[in-house]
């Protein structure tokens, strides 16, 4: 008997602890970066997310009553060579969040007057996604 | 409930040669508006007029900023307007010229429950 009324315990218990989760987009950062000499598409991109990320203070997360750590973060480049990219690089430019890095054919590349080298410039953005509990 | 900061947009403007302050501003408000969207409005079912935006302008000359006009920026939401000593003038002696940089800071700020946010059923 007492067995049988610890199991009903615990299972509703476990209901009640049972909360689902619904992804959710909750802003969006956009930035520009170059890099003028070098032709190094990860420094423009760096530069690019950078500008998205410092010209905001996002505090959503806190707001909504959940840790900022808790925020997912989807970055998007774009830049004439995406192959040059090194998407590790642009991630940790993250201070926190779990950073998902794509690169894409986009930005810009500005040749010089005698078309020996080229001025580059990165297009990103930052979307911000959170995990938000939802009503049982 | 509380009032709570969800974003601090921050942006820079100037005028170059017309010595306009309130153009100054204008272009860093936009310049701090556009660098970022707030998509969660319309994914967490939030109303956007709901939103409390605290504008703060900086230049050298507050007085000469059209306090009106900057709040007119601003899309949505209750909006509060504040010029305040900042921002920075870049005077060329040789042509004469006063060139105007303004600073500007944009929050928006919401009514949140504490605890974690938990969507309507609804949605």
């Amino acid at each position: 008997m007492s067995q049988r009324f610890t199991g009903y315990a615990v299972r509703l218990q476990h209901q009640e602890n049972h909360v689902t989760m619904a992804r959710k987009r909750l802003a969006m950062e956009l930035g520009m970066g170059t890099d003028l000499q070098g032709q190094d598409y990860t420094k423009a991109a760096v530069r690019a997310l950078k500008d998205a990320l410092w010209h905001n203070s996002l505090t959503i997360a806190p707001a909504l009553g959940y840790p900022r750590e808790a925020m997912e973060v989807d970055v998007e480049i774009g830049v004439a060579q995406p192959n040059k990219v090194d998407k590790a690089v642009v991630a940790a430019v993250l201070p926190y969040g779990r950073a998902q890095v794509s690169v894409v054919l986009g930005g810009l590349d500005i040749p010089n007057e005698d078309g020996t080298k080229v001025t580059v410039i990165a297009n990103a953005a930052a979307v911000v996604y959170l995990d938000i509990q939802e009503a049982n | 409930m509380p009032l709570k900061r969800i974003i601090l947009e921050m942006g820079t403007g100037n005028d170059l040669y017309g010595e306009d302050y309130t153009k100054a501003c204008k272009r860093a408000v936009q310049d701090a508006l556009h660098h970022s969207s707030l998509t969660l409005f319309r994914s967490l079912g939030l109303e956007r007029d709901a939103m409390v935006v605290d504008v703060t302008v900086a230049v050298q000359q507050p007085d000469q900023v059209d306090i009106e006009e900057i709040a007119a920026q601003i899309p949505f939401g209750t909006v509060n307007v504040k010029a305040v000593f900042g921002g920075l003038n870049v005077v060329d002696d040789e042509a004469g010229t006063v060139s105007v940089i303004a600073s500007a800071g944009v929050a928006a700020k919401l009514d949140l429950p504490d605890g974690p946010f938990v969507l309507p059923k609804t949605l």
